[in-house]
């Protein structure tokens, strides 16, 4: 069997097979061949193709990209429809009627029940205020106010499966949980190392980190677009480890 | 027609049927999904109180391979009324305490009503989701003497459910926010009680 497969896939790639012989290593350039080998293959098959092999081919093509376009476009977040405001996406539509079916579908395949406009809103970065992509590497200090709310949770959340054996201590702080300065704003610091006052770990997963911000009970919703980049905490990058 | 020619308008009516297969996908995933929210609460049964779909007593953080976000919020008990108004107007009631409470209603296009508990009076938040023909039998039952608290909210399709959520603050009331999310009941009201009034 193993035999079989092996003699099949070197008379499926002649040429690479045959690079290592010293005799057509002296040939002159056996890949230059190949390549244009490959393209007169195309062009025959394009030439001889019956009618029955491109219909095949044009469904094939249609049903493949569409169905990976499709997974693709609902697979992460929301493709569209949120409100940037400094590093901040503010997403005040994704649980009203009014969606794109785009948000539907994501909220679908994750099992969401997005927040409405009655009842909150949810904002979401991904990256810091000077536009670099959140790294789970490095020290941000997220810092200012929020916009008004009866409550607010900042969860962070990294990319892929968390480790089982090491669950988080911590993923997210609430409104009432945070110190404060005595003008009513905060620093959370981000970090994957331990930090004094408001240390929110770094989830141990390598690569991009998101940040969601969820506001309860806020008349912001209705007006996302007013949002200003002051009412919104900052996001800056303090230091990365190497 | 050239060879190439044919092999230009096989592979462009691919492209065309990529982008129907695309749309038709994407509207369909709603329907066809079993994680939606609205499957989930159908399938599992609770007599007269709300399907807790996350509790967060228990403190572990739940996170699936494509977490791209913690579904759903960490501190946030989350329970959940399915109804179907062919059975009669949903009633649901809630007690207002300490924990911050929001009640959304859902249909299958997505949230059409929701309400906070700053809502409530004399701590109580009575919602009735019915259909516009039961809307318009309870104003024709109405009594003009009785005042009446309920929010009554005429839902665009007959089916859907309610979402109950209550915010714990802090890691310690994470219990007493799973208990109020328990505590909102969610009845049918008979069409026999229609006539009684709310409260």
């Amino acid at each position: 069997m193993r035999m079989t497969l092996a003699e099949t896939v070197a008379r499926l790639r002649p040429a690479q097979t045959r690079t290592p012989s010293p005799e057509s290593r002296s040939a002159d350039g056996s890949r230059p061949r190949s390549g244009r080998g490959l393209a007169a293959a195309l062009r025959g098959g394009v030439r001889r193709a019956s009618t029955v092999t491109l219909v095949l081919y044009a469904l094939a093509l249609g049903v493949g990209i569409g169905l990976a376009t499709a997974d693709y476009a609902t697979r992460g977040g929301y493709p569209f429809g949120g409100v940037r405001v400094a590093a901040w996406t503010a997403w005040p539509k994704v649980g009203s009627p009014g969606a794109d079916p785009y948000a539907r579908a994501v909220n679908a395949r994750r099992g969401e029940i997005p927040l409405t406009i009655g009842e909150g809103m949810l904002l979401t970065a991904d990256r810091d205020d000077s536009g670099r992509a959140l790294d789970a590497a490095c020290t941000y200090a997220v810092a200012g106010v929020t916009p008004p709310a009866r409550a607010w949770t900042l969860t962070v959340a990294g990319h892929g499966a968390s480790d089982p054996a090491r669950p988080p201590m911590r993923t997210g702080f609430t409104a009432t949980e945070i110190l404060r300065e005595t003008d009513g704003r905060f620093v959370i610091a981000l970090s994957p190392e331990v930090q004094p006052g408001n240390w929110l770990p770094m989830p141990p997963a390598r690569g991009a980190v998101r940040l969601a911000l969820r506001l309860y009970d806020t008349p912001v919703a209705a007006s996302a677009g007013n949002l200003d980049r002051s009412a919104v905490p900052a996001i800056t990058r303090t230091g990365c480890a190497a | 027609m050239s060879p190439r020619g044919r092999f230009l308008v096989a592979t462009l009516s691919g492209l065309v049927l990529a982008g129907l297969v695309h749309v038709v996908v994407v509207l369909l995933i709603p329907r066809l999904s079993e994680t939606d929210a609205l499957p989930r609460a159908r399938t599992e049964e609770a007599l007269d109180h709300p399907v807790p779909v996350k509790s967060v007593a228990g403190g572990e953080v739940t996170a699936t391979a494509e977490a791209w976000l913690p579904v759903p919020d960490p501190s946030v008990a989350v329970g959940l009324c399915a109804y179907d108004l062919a059975d009669g107007p949903m009633r649901v009631s809630a007690r207002t305490g300490p924990l911050m409470m929001s009640l959304a209603v859902h249909g299958r296009r997505g949230a059409f009503y929701a309400v906070t508990d700053q809502a409530a009076v004399r701590g109580a938040l009575d919602l009735v989701v019915l259909t516009r023909a039961q809307y318009d039998e309870a104003l024709a039952n109405a009594d003009e003497d009785e005042v009446s608290h309920d929010v009554r909210i005429v839902a665009p399709d007959s089916k859907g459910y309610v979402v109950v959520r209550v915010i714990a603050a802090l890691p310690s009331q994470r219990p007493a926010a799973d208990a109020a999310v328990q505590a909102v009941s969610c009845t049918v009201d008979s069409p026999a009680e229609d006539s009684k009034p709310g409260g």
